[in-house]
Parts: structure tokens; C-alpha cells; sequence
């Protein structure tokens, strides 16, 4: 795991320190670029006005307490253009925010924790090392996500998946099938979907990706997934009458 | 043409645009909404006044006197101005006292209706002023210090620990007022020393932004909260107030040392900013002069000429034309008055 | 020193005056749009409840006529959820779908892997809005962070006029139209719309249970205008949504001092850093509210928050923390009110923290409730039934 390693206890701001070696440095130009595709996107402007720096995001961020991370300085690295601690953001701090939006609270507007969806994004469409290395164990939900609609399906409940999960997750396993059927709900008779989706409407969700290139961008995250991936798409896809 | 001015506010802008007026010889008729004069200073209580410490009550009375001493001018309160027709020099102005109308002439109308201070309920932090009676306002904590019995309100109690939150509905975007309400850091640090005098043993701190302490506040009261009164000031505003058995609890960034702050509090004081107040948003648009997206009064030039707006005759002053401080809210007073007695005796503008 | 109070120790909040609100209302903006022909408004079907939001603004919430996005992580790993919902529409008699013509929104995926784009976001709401408005019926989100996200999506469509071509571009490839709801409305809303019918059909007593909420930040914090708020309740400060159902099914409101915190989940940490995600949801929440309110349950009303809370307090228990308190959502909690089996409707075995101290305070009978269950389990097993009913639900 690149990421900065998790302190467990209520180790404040400064408790982790980022490990130098971690990410693979390249030339200024290269982090400019990279800067510059964060500033080119549509979003950026509704997420970045300034920042006076009054820490209310941080207070309000569950990552800030338990990793060296701070929405502030995500916040104020973007305000000040400060190229080089972007870069080493968006190969380390990026990954360590929860995503939970407590920080819109912002009272300039800002948004850090969309910033670092665009970093994140960016950081995922140019291949960076460090992007593989955060989202290694994950290709199994990207593979789920993109080819059957539903993100957590029920066969994904193993035990050695969740072993902190307690006994129950074997339970749910060992009867996993019956389990399902004992549902009243028609759609949730299923184990390795999450509810029972149409054939149509997973060719409908295949026609989005392609069109919104995110096909593109998993080909920079993992060629093996990409590959896997496209096979069922074009499969399900020429059945229905789609060249892609 | 009549030779009147009509000052709509009582309150210290238009006590000494009247005064001023009154001097100049002019006739000067006050319109007051509340029962008494002295404005904001006197009905929510103000203790000692920022900047110079004195006797909010004092001080106003004095105005009072200067402007009700002159024969010129005449009061009338409990009455609102509920229309205006006619151009500068020949208005027309409906007064409406107890239920019944009248009408008077005036020549020139000076507007003095001021701010109210900003509802913390709309805050877009988690501050819970309506959820715990221990979270209070500046203008709550006037009232307190003025009685010289600062208290949890909740225990009736001498508090040890009390936080002073800045910025509470000013630069703030997602409420729309992105400006500084200009008063509320030296309130704050004077209401800071004055918990500090009242009950010695509280500790104090002021949770900040900027510090806004411009001129002579510095010397007069932000050094002397730190180097005299021990009074605590940390960078980092705060996230939210919520409470835990029975204590508040705030939590916020403590930005300076770069680390996240959880500290209980007996008493949290929310330095709420200004906003326009009603009043000065129905006579904007009973007089038909312009606002700007926060509601405050708009001048013909926002740096040469702070009291004219556009419409010929009409003057404006003190903090309907946006935060004010008291020294600003004198300054733009006696100029209103004394440019509307100048329009009245040449029929024209003094240009800018 | 007197003790002289010189404020009022019970300040009424003022209801919000939608005409200080600081920000546009996008339903006009939406409607706007619609004239100018960009988009069809998919209105709120009638009968609907009106409900007050932060700013003081009406949101309608659709009684029935409603098309349930379901989620994927409540449907997955915590069925009694959705299964709940759903009940509590039978029991109202309701008429909704459960469609087979929905996505996920993706958006857990999207906030944990950044593997996806505005752009393909986008194209899955507006894919899933499309669908609910060509059978007529309204869409009803059951995951906080589908509804957050698709509020994102509204103000993105809205406010970017190029990916607003775009994506209605790619709707036109799909042979679909550009629709947008009037109100982006979370099936929380509903349970808080229909709080007061609950108690009436409620049959057990919950004067005796003290539930603790946690509120979604999806929910609140996301796009936090059109959350529900209500003047009576925390003051008007927070939102409203779950702690007024629990008022109204008479049990109390267990209050504790991280309301506003996270729970932790933090979508890539759930699934590959759960040690974060574990510390924080015990040390920050559940500790917390075991000694501060110490309640028989805490209730919330998100699919991340659920697992979260419920999960993580395992390997707390086995390091002796201070926790242990069952963990479910405001439907299932409605529902067991409501004389909801525990196994067949609310389905709790799916659930980790231990649940049985709440059913027996609440009289619930769950050991005759599980052999109930386990009945119904072995007639699947023996094929004498396909799948269990609703029927064998009761509704």
C-alpha cells in the first residue's frame, strides 16, 4: 500500500509522516501538466475559490484525525498553483480522504474533497504508479461495478474477505443461496448481482461507458481489467446489435 | 420647495445628522420606529462602547441632547414613514404614528435606519445557538456585561471557560455575505476584557480567522486583551458547538499548530456580523434608491461621496449604507446632514 | 452574584424565510430549462407531503407512484433493508416498482477509485431518471450516497451547458430522454414523511427505547439545501430526518456528542484500509455514544453508515472496547415497530452487533421468530417453495 501508513489511535495531525520513496518524481513540466488537466476541468472553478485558511474543514474531516492529512492544505496547495506539493498530493494525500463531504461546510465554498475527486481522476487517467498502488485490491469492484451495474454483490461476503467481520460473514456465505431466496423482494434472488438487472439495461450502461471514454481510463489503471472487462461488454453488446 | 429635513432613524447616524442639520439652521424632523431614541446601542443594551470603553448609555444620551436640545428639531417616535412622492426639494412624506396617518413636507430626507445584527439560526456551521441556551450572541453578552452578571445562562454560574467565535455570518459564501462586518473582532476583544475584569478566574479565547483590528484598536484594545486581560487567541475558527453531559464542546482547527481542536466551554459567544435591517430595506424601497445584493444602500461614489444616492434630495448614512463602526457611522452622519442643509440652500448636489 | 438569566432559555428558531435563502432554487432553474426545451421535468406525482428544507423551502415527497432506485450495499449486504422499505409500502398499500431497469449509481465506486468521470456519472442518473419516467412512476433513492451524488449531477447538469449536450447526446444514442425529477428525494424523506402513519399501524410500545441517530453526511452535507429540517426539533440546527421518527414512535432520542462526525466508511477504506475505517466508526461513534447516551440502538439511514457502524464494532468487542450496540436503519426500525418479522422482513441475521436486548425490550419474540425462519428456510430447501412470499411476509 503506497498510501501514508493509517495511525489507529487518535494520533493528531503530524503523528505520520510521509515516506519520500513512495511515489516516482518527474520533471517539473510533467507536474505541470498534470496541474493543469485538475485546472482544465469543468468543475474546478465551483470547487476552488480561495482560502483563508480557518481550519473548519478540518475539524470536520474524519480523515484528518487519523491520517498526516489535512483538506486545508489540499485547499491551499490548489490556491497558491504550488505545483511540486500538488504533485506529491495527488500521489499520497488524495487517498486518504473518506469522500464524505463534511468540508463543503467551507465558508468561501470551497470544496477540498472535490478537489481531490479531480486529482484522483486525473491522477487515475494518467497512469501515475501511485494510482495503481492505492487502487490495488480493488479491481475486483471495478470489475463488478462496470459489468453488472450493481457494485457489492452478495457472493462478495467471504470470510477471509472480512475476517474483522466476525463469524457471521461465513454464515451469510454458507447460506448464501437459501439466504437469498428467503427474500420476499422479487429482485434480490440474487448472489453474484447485487438485485437482478435487465440484459437491456447493462447494454445501456456499456453504451455510457464507451461514449464517456471511461474504457480509456481503466486501460491506464490495469490493462488486464480493461481487457476482461471489454470482453463482456462486446459480448453482451453485439447481442444486442452494437459495433463498439 | 420646503425648507425641512426629514431623518428616518433614530439611532446615532440620525441623532447627528439631525444635530448637524439643526446647527446649520435648518428644521429637522426625526422619524422613529421605537419608542425611545439611541438606536441599536440603547435597545439591545450595549455596555461599554468599541472603541473607548465608555458608557454606551451615556454616550447616546449626549447625542440625544445635542439633537433634541435644538428648537429646530422635533421627534417623533413609535412612527414609521409608510410613503414618500414628489422630487428633492418637494417630497411629500406620509408618517404613520399609532394607527393614524399625517403628511409633511420636506425638502430633503436623510435616511439613518442602520443594521441588525445577523441571525445566527443561518449559519451554515453547526453552532446550535437555538438548541443550547449556553451558546449566545455579542449582542447577548452586552446585555450580560452591561448588568455586570456574565453567567452560564444555563447554571446562573460564573463561567470558567468561554470561546469568542469571529466571522459568525460574515465571509461566508454559502450565507451570501461575503463581506467583513468590520466591528464584531473588537467587540469581541472588548467583551473578551470585560469577562476577564468581571469574573477573573475564566479563561477566555477567541477562535479567529483575520484578527481585524485596524488604527488604533490595535494599542487601544487587541495588545492590551493579550498583554493585560491574558485573553487566548487562536487562528482557526470553529467547526461546531455541540454538547457533552451537560458541557458545550467545540471543535475546530487550532490552524497554527496545524492540529484539530476538541475543548469543552460553559459559555460560546458567536460574534454574529450586520446585516441591513428591515427597516432600512422598506424605506430602500419606499424612497426608490438603489441596494446592493446584500440589501445595504448604494451611494452615487462609493469612495468620494458616501451619504448622496441618486435620487436628488435623498442622503443616507451610518450603517444602512453597509458595516459601520461607530466613529464611520458619525463621520458619514454629519456629512448627510450637512449635505442635505447645502442641497436645500443651493437646490443642487454638492458634487462629489 | 445574582443568577439573573437575561436570555430567553428556550429560544424559538424562526422557520428559515425561503426569501433569504442564498442560493437559487434549482427547481425554477430546472423548469427554466424545460421551457427552453433542454429537458423534461419529471413531476412529483400526487398525493404528495410537503416538508420544510434547510433554506425554509417546500420539498414535496411523493406518497406512493414510486420507482425504487435501489442500493447496492443495502441489497448486497444488508437485504433487510431494502426488504423494509419495501414492506412499509405494502403495508400503506402503496403502489411502487422494484425495477429490474436500474443501475447502481456507481458513485461508491467513483468516490473510492476515481475510475470513472463527470461525464459517465452523469449518463448512469440520467440513464436511471430516464427509465423511471418512461413506466410513470417517481423515483424514491435509497442509498444517501446515490442521492447526493445524483444531487451533484443535477447541479453539474444544470450549470455546465456542454455536459448537459453531452450527456443528453449519449441519452439520444440510448433512444432515451433528458429527464430530470422536480425533487431528488431520499427514501428517508419518505419514512419521514409517513412517520405519523407508522404510528398509527405501530404495535409495539417504545417508551422504554432509547435510539441514538446518526445522520448520513451524504445526506446533509453533500448538497445540503434540500435536506429536511424542522424548528422543533434540535432547534432547527440539525436535520430532522430518522431523530423525528423516532420521536413520533414514541421511543427517545439518545443524544451524544459526534452527531456531525463521519462514520468512517470512506468507500476505497471499507474494502481495502479498514482499519481506518473500523477505528474511527468505534472510536469516534459508537464509543462515544455507548457512554454518552448509552441507548438500545443506534439508527441511521444510509447504506454505508449501516455497514460501517454495525460491522466494525467485531474486532472492537474482541479488544474489550466499550461498544456493542445493535445497528440498523430508520425503515427496519419503523418496521419491527410495525409488527415486522425480524428474519422474514427485516432479515437482522444478516446483521454482526447482537440485536436481541432490543427485540426483548421492544417484546419482540425473536427465538420463536428464528425457528418462524428457519421453517420457511428448510421449505425452500425441500422445494416446496421457490422463494419466500410476500405473503410469508405478511403484506
Amino acid at each position: 500500500m503506497a498510501a501514508a501508513a493509517p495511525v489507529t489511535t487518535f494520533a493528531t495531525a503530524g503523528g505520520a509522516t510521509l515516506s519520500p520513496d513512495h511515489y516516482v518524481d518527474v520533471a517539473y513540466e510533467e507536474k505541470l501538466r498534470l496541474w493543469d488537466e485538475v485546472k482544465a476541468d469543468p468543475r474546478f472553478p465551483d470547487y476552488l475559490y480561495g482560502c483563508y485558511e480557518c481550519g473548519i474543514c478540518v475539524a470536520a474531516c474524519p480523515s484528518a484525525k487519523f491520517y498526516n492529512f489535512s483538506p486545508r492544505k489540499i485547499a491551499q496547495a490548489a490556491a497558491r498553483e504550488d505545483v511540486e506539493l500538488i504533485f506529491e498530493q495527488m500521489n499520497d494525500d488524495v487517498w486518504n480522504c473518506s469522500q464524505c463531504f463534511s468540508c463543503n461546510r467551507c465558508p468561501r465554498q470551497n470544496s477540498p474533497g472535490g478537489l481531490i475527486t479531480i486529482l484522483r481522476e486525473v491522477a487515475v487517467n494518467n497512469g501515475l504508479a501511485s494510482s495503481k498502488a492505492a487502487l490495488e485490491g480493488y479491481t475486483r469492484i471495478v470489475y463488478k461495478i462496470m459489468t453488472t451495474g450493481t457494485q457489492v454483490s452478495p457472493d462478495m461476503l467471504q470470510a477471509d474477505a472480512f475476517p474483522d467481520w466476525g463469524p457471521g460473514v461465513m454464515e451469510v456465505s454458507d447460506n448464501l443461496e437459501l439466504w437469498r431466496k428467503a427474500l420476499p423482494p422479487e429482485t434480490l434472488h440474487t448472489t453474484s448481482m447485487s438485485w437482478q438487472v435487465d440484459d437491456k439495461t447493462l447494454t445501456e450502461l456499456y453504451l455510457i461507458w464507451h461514449y464517456t471514454g471511461v474504457m480509456d481510463l481503466i486501460a491506464e489503471v490495469d490493462e488486464g481489467l480493461h481487457m476482461i472487462i471489454l470482453d463482456v461488454m462486446e459480448e453482451t453488446l453485439e447481442e444486442a446489435g452494437f459495433e463498439i | 420647495m420646503s425648507d425641512r429635513i426629514v431623518v428616518i432613524g433614530g439611532g446615532p447616524a440620525g441623532l447627528e445628522a439631525a444635530a448637524m442639520a439643526g446647527r446649520l439652521g435648518a428644521p429637522v424632523l426625526i422619524v422613529e420606529k421605537r419608542s425611545h431614541l439611541g438606536g441599536a446601542p440603547i435597545a439591545e443594551s450595549y455596555a461599554a462602547l468599541t472603541h473607548g470603553l465608555q458608557s454606551a448609555e451615556e454616550l447616546m444620551g449626549k447625542m440625544m441632547a445635542a439633537a433634541t436640545d435644538l428648537d429646530r428639531v422635533e421627534v417623533r417616535t413609535e412612527s414609521e414613514v409608510v410613503a414618500m412622492s414628489g422630487t428633492g426639494g418637494n417630497f411629500t412624506v406620509t408618517i404613520s404614528s399609532n394607527g393614524s396617518e399625517e403628511t409633511v413636507d420636506a425638502g430633503a430626507i436623510v435616511l439613518a435606519t442602520g443594521f441588525q445584527h445577523f441571525d445566527p439560526g443561518r449559519e451554515t456551521q453547526q453552532y446550535g445557538y437555538y438548541e443550547f441556551p449556553d451558546v449566545i450572541t455579542i449582542q447577548d453578552a452586552e446585555g450580560m456585561l452591561k448588568e455586570e452578571t456574565f453567567v452560564t445562562p444555563s447554571t446562573g454560574k460564573p463561567p470558567e471557560r468561554v470561546a469568542f467565535i469571529q466571522c459568525v455570518g460574515s465571509r461566508d459564501r454559502q450565507i451570501g455575505n461575503e463581506y467583513c462586518s468590520k466591528v464584531c473582532c473588537g467587540i469581541s476583544s472588548k467583551q473578551a476584557i470585560e469577562v476577564r475584569q468581571q469574573v477573573p478566574d475564566a479563561r477566555v479565547f477567541i477562535f479567529y480567522i483575520d484578527m481585524r483590528m485596524y488604527g488604533y484598536w490595535e494599542n487601544e484594545i487587541y495588545w492590551p486583551a493579550q498583554e493585560q486581560h491574558r485573553v487566548n487567541y487562536v487562528k482557526g475558527i470553529v467547526t461546531e458547538v455541540l454538547a457533552k453531559n451537560g458541557r458545550l464542546i467545540i471543535r475546530g482547527e487550532d490552524t497554527t499548530m496545524g492540529r484539530p481542536m476538541e475543548v469543552p466551554m460553559d459559555v460560546v459567544v458567536l460574534a454574529v456580523g450586520m446585516e441591513p435591517s428591515p427597516g432600512t430595506r422598506h424605506m430602500a424601497d419606499i424612497l426608490g434608491i438603489a441596494t446592493n445584493k446584500y440589501g445595504f444602500v448604494e451611494t452615487v461614489h462609493d469612495v468620494l461621496d458616501t451619504v448622496t444616492t441618486a435620487v436628488a434630495g435623498v442622503y443616507v448614512c451610518g450603517s444602512a449604507t453597509g458595516p459601520a463602526d461607530l466613529d464611520d457611522t458619525i463621520s458619514s452622519a454629519g456629512s448627510a446632514g450637512a449635505k442635505a442643509v447645502a442641497y436645500l440652500r443651493s437646490g443642487a448636489e454638492v458634487p462629489a | 452574584m445574582t443568577s439573573i438569566i437575561p436570555i430567553e432559555s428556550l429560544r424559538m428558531k424562526p422557520r428559515p424565510d425561503p426569501a433569504n435563502a442564498p442560493t437559487i432554487d434549482i427547481r425554477e432553474t430546472l423548469f427554466e430549462l424545460e421551457a427552453a426545451g433542454e429537458l423534461i421535468v419529471h413531476r412529483v406525482p400526487e398525493p404528495y407531503v410537503e416538508v420544510m428544507t434547510k433554506y425554509g423551502r417546500t420539498k414535496r415527497i411523493p406518497e406512493q407512484m414510486t420507482w425504487h432506485h435501489k442500493s447496492c450495499g443495502q441489497c448486497g449486504h444488508i437485504p433487510g433493508y431494502s426488504t423494509s422499505i419495501f414492506w412499509l409500502n405494502r403495508k400503506l398499500g402503496f403502489d411502487y416498482v422494484d425495477p429490474t431497469d436500474q443501475t447502481s449509481c456507481t458513485a461508491w465506486n467513483y468516490y473510492a477509485s476515481a475510475t470513472s468521470n463527470a461525464a459517465a456519472q452523469a449518463g448512469v442518473a440520467m440513464r436511471n431518471f430516464a427509465a423511471a419516467h418512461e413506466v410513470g412512476y417517481y423515483p424514491l433513492i435509497h442509498c444517501g450516497t446515490s442521492y447526493g451524488h445524483y444531487k451533484e449531477v443535477r447541479e453539474e447538469i444544470v450549470h455546465h451547458a456542454d455536459l448537459r449536450a453531452q450527456v443528453r447526446d449519449i441519452m439520444g444514442k440510448l433512444g432515451k430522454e433528458l429527464v430530470m425529477p422536480e425533487e431528488i428525494v431520499h427514501y428517508s424523506e419518505w419514512v419521514h414523511a409517513m412517520r405519523h402513519r407508522f404510528a398509527e399501524l405501530q404495535v409495539y410500545d417504545l417508551s422504554n427505547v432509547t435510539a441514538s441517530v446518526h445522520p448520513a453526511c451524504h445526506y446533509y452535507k453533500l448538497v445540503q439545501e434540500d435536506a429536511i429540517y424542522d424548528p422543533d426539533l434540535y432547534g432547527g440546527e440539525r436535520t430532522a430526518t430518522v431523530s423525528a421518527l423516532v420521536e413520533a414512535l414514541g421511543a427517545t432520542v439518545g443524544d451524544y456528542s459526534t452527531f456531525f462526525d463521519c462514520c468512517g466508511f470512506g468507500f476505497r477504506h471499507i474494502l481495502v484500509e479498514r482499519d481506518f475505517s473500523r477505528s474511527f466508526a468505534t472510536m469516534r461513534k459508537i464509543e462515544v455514544i455507548k457512554e454518552e447516551a448509552n441507548p438500545d440502538v443506534v439508527l441511521t439511514h444510509d447504506t454505508g453508515c449501516v455497514t460501517t457502524l454495525d460491522k466494525s464494532q467485531f474486532a472492537a468487542q474482541a479488544h474489550q472496547r466499550n461498544v456493542g450496540i445493535p445497528v440498523m436503519s430508520d425503515a427496519q426500525f419503523a418496521a419491527l415497530a410495525m409488527g415486522a418479522h425480524p428474519y422474514k422482513v427485516c432479515q437482522l441475521h444478516w446483521h454482526t452487533t447482537d440485536y436481541t436486548a432490543l427485540l426483548e425490550k421492544m417484546g419482540i419474540d425473536w427465538e420463536k421468530a428464528w425457528i418462524e425462519f428457519e421453517m420457511d428456510v428448510a421449505r425452500i430447501e425441500r422445494g416446496e417453495i421457490e422463494y419466500l412470499s410476500w405473503e410469508d411476509a405478511g403484506v
